[in-house]
């Protein structure tokens, strides 16, 4: 009981979030709007049991990433949003999006529609699910490979930004 | 989930925060006390017996002062950001553990809110996103100084948490865990500022930086900044700063007793009484600090984080995953 209430708390603050970072006009107001959706997603994350997750969420999303993107935004000093299409080319790229958003969400609910008799129950899972200790073993062992590739982007991402600042300054 | 638990979380809940406001209350005027004192001054005494009322009186005060909103200031962020500082310093003290655990009404509770598996994580967690208190009120004033101090204060609390959590990893290493309550556990016979002195070091450093305290209160740097990100605050919103500020005080004070010296553990008193022993050490060791260092300036401040404190952490990190691993 308590988990649907829960549940459903969760979801609306991350969809009403949502929307407000759509259609707040103030660029600091959309970044916090995207911290609370992270949060919101965070507490859904722990009722699916998987803490680890939902702590590295609001670790790396919205302890780090945003606080960044927060700054950005608050040292360009931008009052107001301004426009970077005509509004006509706007809302046809938007309904484009959406299309395609549709189509992706509707393939992937009418593709899991056919998998088994337990549609709609999750599989059950082990008592060690979503523990550190759980997520770091498939994470060393299944999943290496995608981890290391990440971890190079990671790298080379890192260099970048230190060629980029290195030319601008010298 | 039964209504047993709920209640009794509640209640645990309500201690916590009684025993936080009461707290920072005592901590302030046992700074000011011990502050006069080692300035060779009395410090206040007017107010109750050696002036232990004049925090309430202070409190009170601020409560019923008129509270000032700059007009071009963002009203939304202006309101919400000091909110936002406390309740991420208060969230963080709901997985530490205070004790071992006392039966009431036939019942066994566990002196903590919550036993979470990830307690550490969550820590640097709330940690993390106490800075958006201090960046969002010096931006929401819509005001020079406190955007400098705030945008100076988050810079040095990102640049420390780094090294921080690094030092806390070497502890998660030879535990195996990320619970505070098993860290403590395991704590029994030794306690981990013995094998993990120098992750203490850097975690109390750090830590200091982290709650922009003296020597590291270049956040309030008063000759150049004014009071830094709540310069335009006043009446009870300030006082949620200053709250914060205490909060987490207590906050890096019972990670850093949890984590390296043995949470409840001590011959004789029970657990409980312990902790407040060294909790009260800690802070005192605050205080002290205080009154004994002179500022830092911003360069040094941001080079020794970044030269000296994330690299020695790394370091420490290394040998220790080195020795686990050698011991298997």
């Amino acid at each position: 009981m308590i988990d649907g209430v829960l549940f459903t708390v969760f979801a609306l603050t991350a969809v009403g979030f949502a929307l407000t970072m759509v259609f707040r006009r103030n660029p600091v107001h959309c970044a916090l709007s995207l911290v609370a959706v992270l949060l919101s997603l965070s507490g859904m994350f722990i009722l699916l049991n998987a803490q680890f997750i939902a702590v590295i969420q609001i670790v790396v999303y919205a302890g780090a990433i945003m606080v960044l993107f927060l700054f950005v935004v608050m040292l360009l000093n931008v009052k107001g949003e301004t426009p970077l299409l005509t509004p006509g080319a706007a809302k046809g790229f938007g309904f484009l999006f959406a299309l395609v958003a549709f189509v992706e969400l509707l393939w992937i609910a009418l593709s899991s529609v056919g998998e088994g008799a337990g549609r709609g129950t999750a599989p059950p899972v082990g008592p060690t699910f979503g523990s550190p200790a759980e997520i770091g073993r498939i994470l060393y062992t299944t999943w290496v490979f995608p981890f290391e590739v990440t971890s190079i982007l990671l790298l080379i991402a890192v260099i970048g930004a230190v060629v980029l600042a290195k030319r601008k300054f010298s | 989930m039964d209504t047993a638990f709920l209640i009794e979380s509640a209640a645990k809940v309500a201690c916590v925060l009684g025993f936080i406001l009461v707290g920072v209350m005592l901590t302030v005027w046992a700074e000011r006390k011990l502050i006069g004192h080692f300035q060779d001054r009395i410090g206040p005494e007017r107010v109750g017996p050696f002036g232990i009322l004049q925090s309430f009186a202070d409190m009170l005060k601020l409560l019923l002062k008129e509270d000032v909103i700059p007009s071009q200031a963002d009203k939304i962020v202006y309101f919400i950001a000091p909110a936002l500082s406390v309740i991420t310093g208060l969230v963080a003290l709901s997985v530490i553990p205070f004790g071992d655990s006392v039966t009431l009404f036939g019942r066994t509770i566990p002196l903590r809110i919550a036993d979470v598996s990830v307690a550490l994580l969550f820590i640097l967690g709330t940690t993390s996103l106490g800075v958006y208190g201090i960046v969002l009120g010096g931006w929401a004033s819509n005001s020079k100084y406190p955007l400098l101090g705030g945008l100076r204060s988050s810079a040095q609390m990102i640049s420390y948490e780094l090294a921080q959590g690094i030092s806390l990893v070497g502890v998660i290493l030879m535990t195996g865990s990320l619970s505070l309550v098993e860290i403590v556990r395991q704590q029994e016979h030794l306690w981990f500022v013995v094998p993990q002195f120098f992750a203490f070091a850097i975690y109390v450093i750090s830590g200091i930086a982290e709650t922009n305290r003296a020597p590291f209160d270049l956040p309030e740097a008063e000759t150049e900044l004014v009071a830094g990100f709540h310069t335009e605050y006043s009446s009870m919103k300030w006082a949620f700063y200053f709250l914060a500020e205490y909060t987490n005080m207590f906050v890096v004070s019972a990670v850093a007793i949890s984590v390296f010296l043995g949470g409840g553990h001590g011959p004789f008193l029970p657990p409980f009484v312990w902790f407040l022993i060294k909790l009260g050490a800690f802070l005192f060791f605050y205080i002290w600090l205080r009154a004994t260092f002179p500022r830092l300036r911003y360069d040094q401040l941001m080079g020794f984080g970044w030269k000296v404190l994330l690299p020695a952490s790394l370091l420490n990190l290394a040998i220790t995953a080195t020795v686990v691993a050698l011991k298997g």
